[in-house]
């Protein structure tokens, strides 16, 4: 029997590029859907399996070896601090991860940044560790309120007073009157590997890799092109 | 409902049922006795000893370690691994032994993780520490011995990836970068993270050879490419002494029939600031870390005062028994029963003596004898 190849990709938005980039690098795609109730996809032939998960988990099935590669945000990968290999940028999802505050808070702190990041700012998101990590740089001791969606929500409500978040088009920060004050990281889409599926199984993953890779960059090239 | 501590245990530390205990056991005494027949000798070391002594090696990172203060306010720490405390001993207790020292252990390490990495916090290693040899021989025989006894352990499907840190070492000193920028670089490098390594590649402006050395760095792998990279040239010094080391000690493996075994791999580098020169993994099918590791620590004894040039390597008991797949064998032995207690603890003594297990049987009745024979797979032995 041939050797099977696990792929882990994330549901929603990020899993469709995915989709679209596997269809490029010319690998199995066809019936692979990210929003179904089918969560493992084969194929026998092709000697590849598909996993949908989660996208927070995706570095997870990897780091244990339940996938061979994944792809995940760079976003979920700063958060997760898996042991994986990230062998690629693979030029889709970009986000970025910011610190915003209510207008009015940007205001009183005269728009700046020194002015606003004091100690003991109340500061929710879904990323506890990467946002630990930026006010550990900056010195100043915060309470991280670990909140699962809708971070927005937090300052209106008078639940935190800053929030760290990852922003696309900057749109719900200004529906929620949130202003950016600071980039942390920009984020998009990476290849990771396990890392002894990288070493014990490297022929059968190499051309994958290879494959993504051109994939990744013909797409940016029509990207390019296009604008 | 009541929180009922009492009943439970914590994250990532576990019971090993009698079955599992037998086979894990087992497999402990047969590498033991296999390090022993190689002329490794056994110590043993305290769990704990002072946080001092574990900074000196490898896993210096603080947060990996348990930690706790004794009541004159020292803090210690469990130990983490063994190669360091090992090092303590030697440059101790066995400054006078003729070199070079041939040492093996078994036993519990400890390391924090996060309960959610779903990783054990306690488990067992078995190691050997092969000291006061410098040479290529020493590394040969480390590498030869990880093989057999893997082999012996009955791992069908496994390789050891062979890096050699030296080279990197080499390649990094002669960038001609910050501190900062050779941080940086070797931290991409150490967590092969390549969408990172190619931004300071641009950042630092490396171009020409000195970008294509450290691109070869992270991605170059098998034997023929590894070995033409060396001859094309252009390394500096210390890189290419320490390939033609690592071509040297491969071609040994080859001459003793154990090369299909090994593969090349420079983006191994395990821990590199205390590693100084071969490392080595071992994968198996199925397993999602490695099974064992090791390699080249010529600076660690000279820390504790004795400089020594060491080579060693430990395996992970647990992972090993995961990659097996093994539960103890069936049990055997008699269940000695019969209605004079003196009669049958004489006989059981005899069964014992000729190397076979008996149980006692506490009663007289002779059928719920057979009975509890039966349900425990052991033969009844009915003394009149």
């Amino acid at each position: 029997m041939k050797k099977m190849l696990t792929l882990a990709i994330p549901k929603g938005k990020l899993g469709e590029e995915a989709l679209s980039l596997l269809k490029r690098a010319g690998l199995p795609w066809e019936g692979v859907a990210t929003e179904d109730r089918q969560l493992i996809f084969t194929f026998p032939r092709e000697g590849f399996t598909y996993l949908i998960c989660r996208p927070v988990d995706v570095p997870t099935y990897v780091e244990h070896g339940a996938a061979d590669l994944g792809i995940a945000g760079k976003d979920v990968l700063a958060e997760a601090r898996a042991d994986v290999f990230e062998l690629l940028d693979l030029g889709f999802g970009f986000c970025r991860m910011v610190v915003a505050v209510p207008r009015q808070r940007w205001e009183e702190a005269r728009g700046k940044v020194e002015n606003l990041l004091v100690a003991g700012l109340r500061v929710a998101t879904k990323y506890p560790r990467v946002a630990a990590e930026f006010f550990h740089r900056q010195g100043k001791p915060v309470e991280i309120i670990k909140l699962y969606g809708n971070i927005e929500l937090a300052p209106q409500a008078g639940l935190a007073d800053v929030i760290v978040d990852i922003v696309s088009t900057g749109r719900t920060l200004k529906e929620n009157n949130l202003v950016e004050v600071v980039s942390i990281f920009s984020s998009t889409a990476r290849l990771i590997a396990n890392r002894v599926s990288y070493r014990m199984a490297y022929n059968l993953l190499e051309p994958v890799i290879e494959a993504l890779k051109k994939a990744a960059e013909e797409r940016r090239d029509d990207l390019v092109a296009r604008s | 409902m009541e929180y009922r501590a009492k009943l439970i245990i914590p994250e990532g530390v576990r019971d090993l049922l009698p079955e599992e205990a037998r086979a894990f056991r087992k497999i402990e005494r047969r590498i033991m006795d296999f390090f022993v027949k190689w002329g490794y000798e056994e110590v043993i070391t305290p769990t704990f000893e002072f946080l001092e002594t574990f900074q000196q090696g490898a896993l210096r990172d603080q947060e990996s370690l348990y930690k706790f203060i004794d009541r004159r306010g020292k803090i210690l720490a469990l130990r983490p691994e063994m190669t360091t405390p090992i090092a303590r001993l030697v440059a101790t207790s066995l400054r006078n032994r003729p070199l070079p020292l041939r040492l093996c252990y078994s036993a519990r390490v400890f390391r924090y993780e996060l309960p959610q990495k779903g990783r054990w916090q306690e488990f067992q290693q078995l190691g050997v520490e092969l000291l006061g040899d410098g040479g290529k021989a020493a590394d040969v025989e480390v590498l030869a011995l990880a093989i057999e006894v893997l082999l012996l352990a009955g791992v069908r499907d496994f390789r050891l990836g062979l890096g050699q840190v030296a080279v990197t070492k080499g390649v990094l000193a002669a960038l001609e970068l910050p501190e900062e920028g050779v941080e940086e670089i070797k931290g991409a490098l150490l967590t092969k993270n390549l969408v990172k390594l190619n931004s300071l590649i641009e950042h630092y402006g490396l171009k020409g050879q000195k970008r294509k050395q450290l691109e070869a760095l992270a991605t170059l792998r098998g034997k023929k490419e590894v070995l033409a990279w060396a001859r094309e040239g252009g390394l500096p010094e210390g890189a290419a002494s320490a390939l033609a080391r690592l071509e040297e000690v491969w071609r040994e493996l080859v001459a003793c029939g154990l090369g299909n075994w090994v593969f090349f791999d420079l983006g191994i580098l395990r821990d590199f600031d205390y590693y100084t020169g071969i490392v080595f993994e071992g994968y198996a099918e199925g397993l999602g870390a490695p099974l064992c590791g090791g390699g080249r620590y010529d600076g660690l004894l000279e820390r504790f005062g004795y400089p020594l040039p060491a080579v060693g390597f430990a395996l992970g008991l647990e992972r090993l028994l995961m990659v097996l797949g093994e539960r103890g064998e069936e049990r055997k032995g008699f269940l000695v029963a019969g209605p004079s207690f003196p009669e049958i603890s004489a006989r059981a003594r005899e069964v014992r003596a000729s190397g076979v297990p008996a149980v006692l049987f506490l009663g007289e009745d002779r059928a719920l004898a057979e009975e509890q024979a039966r349900k425990r797979g052991l033969s009844l032995l009915w003394v009149e």
